[in-house]
């Protein structure tokens, strides 16, 4: 595994980055696609209502593999490469399970929460800003953690159209060298690499709101 | 300062309110009495647009409550709440529950948003409680810290939603030493409760329910010495011999 670490060690680190850089983007594509989906969803106009739902029940119900194929093949005219069209996949199709969790934080926090800001004469946004979201975030940030470590386990979608990623990578080398056990065992470790620290970082943070009262 | 007119109210098939016609003044108690399920308590919600009325008219500190212009967020910094289950924020100090809307709604400075709140809560006799989270506060404490952030509204009704029928009862009284006190100074009052003995010496007015109706209204002394209606003499004695 060093020596295959020493000879291939470049390609390893590029996809590692490439890998890293599309989590990244995808994470913060989700969370911000995903939190105004959720939003939609509770809104009192039934068209975005309908609009979310419609969204997260279709996205949610499909394989990922389909939904970067509609990107890369369905979309072809687009001219994406397997970097994008696997980055917008991913950042649709993980936006889908974030809605849901952050709806269900949102939906969690008793009526007469919102019921007693808003008799006070706080606006619905004042409402939500100091009262729900504060104590939604809490209840949010446990399967918000589970959903970006998936994110970054589902990127090695990439691999499959030419995305540049970990996965892609590894698989050149594991056709060049035929070393396919090791190949693939040191592209193990890159990912732990990245899921470890994450998986560390949202337990940390759920350690600090619990103690935030 | 606050009238119902020929009020209805349906949820969907069920008929809640029934041509309510109720006036109360300013400084005027009222205490609702009446049944589970007699609509006292949709009745109440109205007042602050809680709930919506079907038909009729409410008119509140001058204002056409159902008006669709009405401006709500206005219109209710002048109300004061105060909830069964209290409904404090659980995330913020007690501090900071009385002072949030007093801040963000009437635009005070912190400072005096905090002086304010500690006068508040020194007259509801928890002043040494300011710092610290509402779950750490027994149902009592919980309960006088939500009148306190009612009162630091500076309000000009206060409506109370059977503020005492979530607590233990040793634990009643001082809630009730608390609205006792609020309704010698003058305040508005509209009270939904099942206390009464609290009702018979703190209201002006009781106002009996029963199915969607006000079915009595008498002044405290003669309704529970003497009520005119059946219902209501039946409620009663049902409550005194259980």
């Amino acid at each position: 595994m060093i020596s295959l670490l020493i000879d291939h060690g470049d390609r390893y680190i590029e996809g590692f980055l490439n890998t890293l850089t599309i989590s990244v983007f995808a994470l913060i594509g989700s969370f911000v696609l995903g939190t105004v989906l959720a939003v939609m969803r509770i809104a009192s106009i039934r068209l975005l209502r309908w609009i979310g739902t419609a969204y997260v029940e279709f996205i949610r119900n499909i394989p990922l593999l389909l939904v970067v194929a509609i990107f890369y093949h369905g979309l072809a005219f687009l001219g994406l490469s397997g970097f994008m069209a696997g980055g917008i996949g991913l950042t649709i199709y993980t936006a889908a399970y974030i809605a849901d969790a952050i709806r269900a934080g949102i939906q969690s926090i008793p009526k007469g929460q919102i019921e007693a800001a808003r008799c006070s004469g706080l606006s619905y946004l004042q409402a939500m800003r100091f009262i729900v979201l504060p104590q939604a975030i809490k209840i949010v940030i446990p399967p918000l953690g589970n959903q970006f470590l998936n994110l970054i386990k589902n990127s090695a979608i990439l691999g499959v159209y030419a995305g540049a990623d970990l996965m892609y990578f590894g698989d050149q080398i594991n056709s060049d060298t035929f070393d396919t056990f090791n190949v693939y065992l040191l592209v193990g470790v890159f990912y732990l690499l990245l899921t470890i620290p994450t998986s560390f970082a949202v337990r940390a943070l759920e350690r600090r709101m619990a103690r935030s009262g | 300062m606050i009238g119902f007119e020929q009020v209805n109210k349906h949820y969907g098939s069920f008929h809640v309110l029934k041509d309510i016609n109720l006036h109360i003044e300013t400084g005027e108690v009222v205490v609702v009495i009446g049944p589970s399920g007699s609509g006292k308590s949709t009745l109440l919600r109205c007042i602050n647009r809680l709930e919506e009325i079907s038909s009729g008219h409410l008119t509140v500190n001058g204002y056409q409550v159902h008006d669709n212009k009405l401006p709500l967020n206005h219109f209710r910094k002048h109300i004061g709440i105060v909830f069964q289950h209290f409904n404090l924020y659980p995330h913020m100090k007690v501090i900071d529950n009385i002072t949030l809307a007093p801040i963000r709604v009437l635009g005070l400075p912190e400072h005096e948003a905090k002086r304010r709140g500690l006068a508040y809560l020194e007259r509801v006799g928890i002043l040494d409680k300011a710092e610290v989270y509402p779950a750490q506060l027994s149902g009592g404490q919980q309960q006088r810290v939500a009148i306190a952030r009612g009162l630091a509204m500076n309000p000009a009704i206060m409506l109370f939603d059977e503020p005492t029928s979530a607590l233990d009862p040793e634990m009643i009284g001082e809630v009730l030493d608390v609205m006792r006190s609020l309704a010698q100074e003058g305040m508005t009052m509209v009270i939904v409760s099942h206390e009464m003995g609290f009702a018979r010496e703190v209201a002006d007015r009781i106002v009996f329910m029963d199915q969607g109706q006000i079915v009595e209204q008498a002044v405290a002394a003669d309704f529970f010495v003497q009520p005119k209606e059946e219902r209501a003499r039946v409620f009663l004695s049902r409550l005194l011999h259980h």
